[in-house]
């Protein structure tokens, strides 16, 4: 007995019309929706060859073309509710998928003009949210290299850059929206082209799939992204942004900065998702880096955001100012300052409430953060 | 801010407390939607969501907002496009004037491609007429 899994949405209208799934030894399959009255859907399923479901997904091949391509070699239908759980048996059918009313009209595609930028085209044909870097270090001048540590630090920076940004995205969302999301992993990107030819490019794509309706989580973290990068030439409408902004994802947007500016390299970006019509692109000219700096690092606490903690005192060193909390969420410690309120009248056991500064420490170069809480009020509740 | 789109405003169908999101936008500012219909005219049927036509079905990989909204395209060509489809095959291109009380929309997917949560009282056959072919 055959199955297939469901891999993700190629078109939805009122529900997955298009979808593409995958065997258990990872052969692709494209499945179409070819009847919704039923109490579970029926879909159409074909095998395809991985490089024409590409073209497919390029807009380059009609939907019909490659039904009746591969159908020849075997057709199937099944039931079951397109979600990512859905493992569909697959019925084999005797008769000729031309001979039933289940293919489309001539002239399906999923793009009906053709991706000219690299991005765009490498995002519709993985069906995937993709990214592409390009940094421009000295050693990248004369030929396609980069220093080791220059291109562990850049994706150590973005994937911080990413997670802050998605983290600041969701934060301006509703309470009631937030938990319909599934957050899980929606920052992580993966690298899927670790030295793309040109001036020194990495092509990143979302690591988690799209939704079916096609949509990444982490757009929201791109977007946020986009307009740090949007007046890099003005470093003072940057840090009227990044006032607004203060808080982790100004922080590590500050440390990327840094780092580009101790390599000696400008940043051009762009990313795209499968239904774009075109890319969104920005730049960091070298030269850029360093005022942006200069004007960044005068603002105190920009990469520090205040945080609530409540929960039972676990411990309290009154002579070194350290403390821990367990709340409902794990346990958490952290510091006093000096000028900070201080932990002698607080008794172990009881319930108090932590209004503390957190801070994300980044290791010196690598773009690995620690965090650091200081309390700086303390209430009993 | 988020703004909490749902009370005191009722939609046609019960959507899940906070939707639709911040994201989605009024229609007041007016446009004009495509939507496949059986027949046209179209009857009100014609716009129910999927969680109404399947009350049973589990709708993971999208948002339950999204199961209680209607798929419309903003670009004729791309609701033809929908039309050539098995499961969609025979129906009609139907246009719908949107405008303020027709309640909100949201781009999702394919550029064109938006779900609208039509407003109870929004009176959506007297929107409607057919597209010419």
């Amino acid at each position: 007995m055959k199955f297939v899994r469901y891999h993700s949405t190629l078109f939805f209208y009122d529900g997955p019309q298009v979808i593409e799934a995958r065997d258990n030894i990872g052969g692709h399959y494209i499945g179409l929706l070819v009847d919704d009255g039923g109490e579970l859907p029926g879909f159409v399923f074909v095998g395809t060859p991985p490089e024409r479901l590409r073209d497919f997904r390029l807009g380059s091949v009609d939907l019909r073309t490659l039904l009746v391509e591969h159908s020849a070699e075997g057709w199937f239908f099944s039931s079951g509710e397109a979600t990512p759980e859905t493992r569909w048996i697959l019925v084999p059918q005797s008769i000729a998928l031309t001979e039933t009313r289940w293919l489309p009209e001539p002239g399906f595609v999923l793009h009906d003009s053709p991706a000219e930028e690299e991005s765009l085209r490498e995002s519709r044909a993985r069906n995937n949210l993709v990214l592409e870097v390009a940094v421009e270090p000295p050693e990248a001048a004369t030929e396609h290299r980069i220093r080791i540590g220059t291109l562990a630090g850049l994706l150590m920076h973005l994937q911080t850059m990413f997670k802050h940004a998605y983290g600041a995205a969701l934060r301006e969302l509703s309470i009631d929206a937030r938990k319909q999301l599934d957050r899980t992993d929606a920052h992580l990107m993966d690298v899927i082209i670790p030295a793309a030819p040109g001036s020194f490019r990495v092509v990143l794509e979302a690591a988690k799939r799209p939704d079916m309706l096609g949509q990444s989580e982490l757009t929201r973290a791109l977007q946020l992204i986009d307009e740090m990068f949007e007046k890099t030439a003005d470093p003072a409408a940057t840090l009227a942004l990044m006032r607004q902004r203060k808080g982790h994802l100004a922080g590590a947007y500050l440390r990327m900065l840094r780092f580009l500016a101790a390599h000696r390299s400008g940043l051009r970006y762009a990313w795209a998702e499968p239904n774009f019509p075109t890319a969104h692109r920005r730049t960091l000219a070298e030269r850029e880096a360093q005022p942006l700096i200069d004007a960044l690092s005068g603002v105190a606490n920009l990469g520090t955001e205040t945080i609530i903690l409540e929960g039972a005192l676990d411990k309290a060193d009154r002579k070194n100012g350290s403390w821990r909390l367990l709340t409902n969420d794990g346990t958490e410690s952290g510091d006093t300052k000096s000028d900070g309120p201080s932990l002698e009248s607080l008794r172990i056991g009881g319930n108090y409430r932590f209004i503390c500064q957190e801070e994300i420490i980044e290791a010196e170069g690598s773009g690995r953060e620690t965090r650091k809480l200081w309390l700086i009020e303390h209430q009993q509740i | 801010m988020p703004v909490n789109c749902n009370p005191p405003v009722n939609y046609r169908e019960a959507l899940p407390e906070g939707y639709p999101a911040s994201e989605s936008a009024d229609t007041s500012a007016g446009l004009v939607a495509f939507r496949l219909v059986t027949s046209l005219p179209p009857t009100v049927g014609d716009f129910d969501s999927q969680r109404r036509l399947h009350p049973g079905r589990h709708f993971r990989g999208i948002s339950e907002c999204q199961a209680c909204g209607v798929s419309v395209f903003t670009k004729v060509e791309d609701c033809r496009m929908a039309g050539k489809l098995p499961a969609l095959r025979g129906k009609q291109v139907c246009r719908v004037r949107l405008m303020a009380g027709a309640g909100r929309i949201q781009q999702t997917g394919k550029p064109s491609h938006h779900t609208w949560w039509p407003l109870a009282d929004f009176d959506i056959l007297g929107q409607c007429e057919q597209e010419a072919a």
